[in-house]
């Protein structure tokens, strides 16, 4: 059986590796808008740019908010007293 | 058998009726250790090579002028375009409800994951100044085709990594309790699965969100790498169907990437018991199908050339006819059509080994598809310039050495953490699949009508209320 | 702002090689040397002098184009640029930003005119003529694309001298290195918006064609030849 602070530790991880994935995600958001003003600066083409934005930042937040209501998801479900590694199958 | 040997201190965990799945995991393989060390020599050695690219720069390789783009762009386009397997099979098969995938999802979708990283890391090879790479951060331009790729192509990899997560959520917790070791990196990763009724309808929502998503978003990878091309005004390179073209492409060596990791793997792995003649009959119809519309776009873009006879583009049709590329032109029309279809069209020779030999010519077939996609045009410049010529250099086969073995090694590595195979989608497969499609097959059925007309209150009995 | 342009004479061309010759001297261009340049067809240079045969024997005609760079007005390259390397400027120059540039060479496959030329190697200058480098233009680093700039350094030059003697550039202020050096005088640059400068009278000429015009790269160097 696992110790409780070990558990604890994993868990921060966990939480961790999902607010890694918003930065990462919003990073690359950001740096589009930002190359979308960049665009709008230099009088590039705009629908390109406009394109591209529009497909590429929804695809990012919905996967991280996917991963993210998968995460919250699982923790929700997690039913009372089932042992949590009870051997065999995980079922 | 292996009970003894899983773990010393105590009774291993129980064998169970898949336990061929994990038998790769959970018995330490001195097969492992050397193939993986031969995996990596390879790959320094081919990083020993690159050295000299670093040192002395981009003259090591063959380009030159015209011909500014070789080996690099083309393994590019290659192995992204392999990346389609995963998702053709996984998330439209799931669409579809194709019971057949349910073994061979996850290496469909491992395949993706592994080969995008190789793909997207060729083009910073192909740079004259990687050290630069970040201006493209700092000052990139949207309108230039290239950014379309690096938005397009990350958002793919981020997609097609949560798609490969998402699903195996319940074998990773699966591992966990079996006690593998590392034993925190299972749970870390299991994040918190129980397998209660909960979590199975959060994950099967994901699962449903994401395999919607990843299709539209895999059609676009495709089809921005072929604006690389199409939006130039290079004869050759300028053509509208170059969108879908690609796609058709790349699905169709994805397909067959994926057979041949698939044999592969079953022999390897022996995994025979799950991986059974008709999953590979099934795929390898599709492969046929794609080949004939593989052939279909290309008909079309050359016969679209031909009778237009214009005379630079009929420089760069006659280079790849009857010109200096034209062993790798019909070279490429024999591997992906003559061959293909010669073994896929008959029940007779649509068994493994035929399939196998049609999968790997169509994967070199369309590696020499995308070769007379980039050197051709770019050897027949517009001005009454010389032809161009391109012979590829060690260094550059060197790479190409290199990415196959990154591929190998990807797999090898996944294989040895996590189940090739879904264990959970095979028990749910047995457990709750046959039921349902039953249920589904019948309500396609014409509905009975109620004895006594009595004009019945929704439209008649369903037929499902007799199971 | 001026926009700056070129006119090549063909029927006064005799394909000497001056102005390649001129050219390299003024911008630094690296030695690329015999091996690469014939066994691995790395010809390195801004201007080119492409040979045009014509007709067959005994009428074989030969001519010669020298080619700049186009400084096209709807210039492809700038087009496809990653990183805003290459541009085009405001008085018409499509300028290159060397320390910017990745080497991707995603312009020198866009480019129909193939103007661009690429650092393989680390570029050497061999002797004594990298002491006798000109110190108004940079020298290109390896993996850089690079291309005939209409010799922007004497043009901002010009602009200076003007600027110090209070007045506005005049036609014939600025030449480029080719268009000075040529001993049959075919080469003729100036500003193509300046109502009084030769290259705009001469661009209006009957003779006047540019190449591959119909692609719609608006290039501002224009050939004269009796025919095209």
């Amino acid at each position: 059986m696992k110790k409780q602070p070990e558990y604890r530790f994993i868990f921060a991880f966990q939480v961790l590796s999902v607010v890694m994935i918003w930065v990462f995600v919003l990073g690359i958001s950001s740096w589009i808008i930002h190359l979308l003003l960049l665009a709008r600066h230099l009088n590039d083409v705009p629908s390109a740019s406009v394109g591209i934005s529009i497909v590429a930042i929804p695809v990012f937040l919905t996967g991280a908010s996917v991963l993210t209501y998968v995460f919250v998801g699982l923790r929700r479900g997690r039913e009372r007293g089932v042992p949590r590694d009870a051997g065999g199958e995980s079922r | 058998m292996s009970l003894a040997m899983t773990e010393s201190r105590q009774p291993g965990p129980p064998q169970f009726e898949d336990q061929d799945l994990v038998r790769s995991i959970e018995e330490s393989g001195v097969r492992f250790r050397v193939t993986s060390t031969l995996l990596l020599l390879v790959i320094l050695g081919c990083w020993v090579l690159f050295s000299r690219q670093i040192l002395y720069g981009l003259g090591v390789t063959g380009l030159n002028q015209p011909v500014s783009w070789g080996f690099y762009i083309v393994n590019f386009v290659f192995f992204i375009g392999i990346s389609h397997a995963g998702t053709l099979i996984s998330a439209i098969l799931r669409l579809s409800k194709a019971e057949w995938r349910r073994p061979i999802t996850r290496m469909a979708e491992v395949i993706t994951v592994v080969v995008l990283a190789i793909g997207a890391f060729h083009p910073v090879l192909d740079l004259g100044r990687p050290e630069r790479m970040f201006n493209i951060f700092t000052s990139g331009r949207l309108q230039s085709p290239l950014l379309w790729d690096v938005s397009s192509i990350s958002a793919y990899f981020m997609a097609s990594t949560v798609y490969l997560f998402i699903p195996m959520i319940p074998d990773i917790a699966f591992l966990r309790d079996r006690g593998v070791r590392p034993r925190w990196f299972y749970t870390f990763l299991a994040w918190g699965w129980q397998g209660t009724p909960r979590q199975h309808a959060v994950l099967e929502r994901a699962i449903g969100i994401m395999m919607v998503l990843v299709i539209p978003i895999a059609v676009s990878v495709h089809t921005v790498i072929s604006y690389i091309f199409a939006m130039t005004l290079q004869p050759g390179w300028h053509s509208t169907i170059f969108g879908p073209y690609f796609v058709v492409g790349a699905i169709f060596s994805g397909i067959a990437a994926l057979l041949v990791v698939m044999i592969a793997l079953r022999k390897i792995f022996h995994l025979e018991r799950y991986l059974q003649e008709i999953h590979f009959s099934h795929l390898s119809k599709l492969l046929l199908v794609m080949a004939l519309l593989w052939f279909y776009f290309t008909f079309s873009e050359y016969l679209t050339a031909f009778f237009g006879n214009e005379p630079t583009e009929m420089r760069v049709f006659f280079y790849k006819f009857t010109g200096a590329y034209a062993p790798f032109y019909w070279g490429m029309v024999v591997c992906n059509l003559v061959i293909p279809v010669l073994i896929l069209s008959f029940k007779k020779t649509r068994r493994i080994p035929g399939i196998l030999i049609a999968s790997i010519t169509v994967v070199i077939g369309m590696w020499l598809e995308r070769l007379n996609i980039v050197v051709p045009s770019l050897a027949n410049p517009r001005l009454p310039y010389p032809t161009g010529f391109y012979v590829p250099s060690l260094v550059e086969w060197g790479m190409f050495v290199g990415a196959i073995g990154t591929f190998i090694l990807g797999f090898v590595i996944f294989g040895r953490l996590f189940p090739l195979i879904s264990i959970w989608e095979i028990r749910e497969g047995r457990e709750k699949a046959v039921a349902e499609t039953t249920k589904r097959v019948k309500s396609y059925l014409p509905i009975v009508a109620t004895p006594r007309g009595s004009g019945g209150q929704e439209g008649g009995d369903r037929n499902e209320e007799t199971a | 702002m001026p926009r700056w342009g070129m006119v090549i004479d063909l029927d006064r061309c005799t394909g000497c090689g001056a102005c390649m010759a001129a050219c390299h001297q003024e911008n630094n261009l690296a030695a690329v040397g015999m091996q690469q340049t014939r066994d691995e067809s790395r010809a390195f240079h801004w201007l080119r002098l492409m040979p045009e045969v014509s007709g067959s024997a005994p009428n074989v005609k030969l001519r010669f184009l020298p080619q700049p760079c186009f400084h096209c007005d709807n210039p492809p390259c700038v087009r496809v640029c990653p990183v805003h390397a290459t541009y085009l400027g405001e008085d018409g120059i499509v300028g290159q930003i060397y320390a910017r540039c990745i080497g991707c060479r995603y312009c020198m496959a866009a480019c129909p005119y193939s103007a661009k030329v690429f650092n393989w190697y680390r570029p050497i200058w061999p002797g004594e003529s990298r002491r006798k480098a000109n110190p108004d233009v940079s020298r290109r680093p390896d993996g850089v694309v690079e291309k005939c700039t209409f010799c922007h350094h004497r043009i901002m030059r010009a602009k200076e001298a003007a600027r110090a003697e209070g007045r506005p550039l005049q036609d014939g202020d600025v030449t480029t290195a080719c268009a000075e050096i040529c001993p049959a005088r075919a080469i003729t640059f100036g500003d193509l918006d300046d109502e009084t400068s030769r290259v705009r009278e001469l661009s209006h000429s009957p003779r006047a064609f540019r190449l591959l015009h119909d692609l719609g790269t608006r290039p501002k160097v224009y050939y004269l030849a009796d025919k095209e």
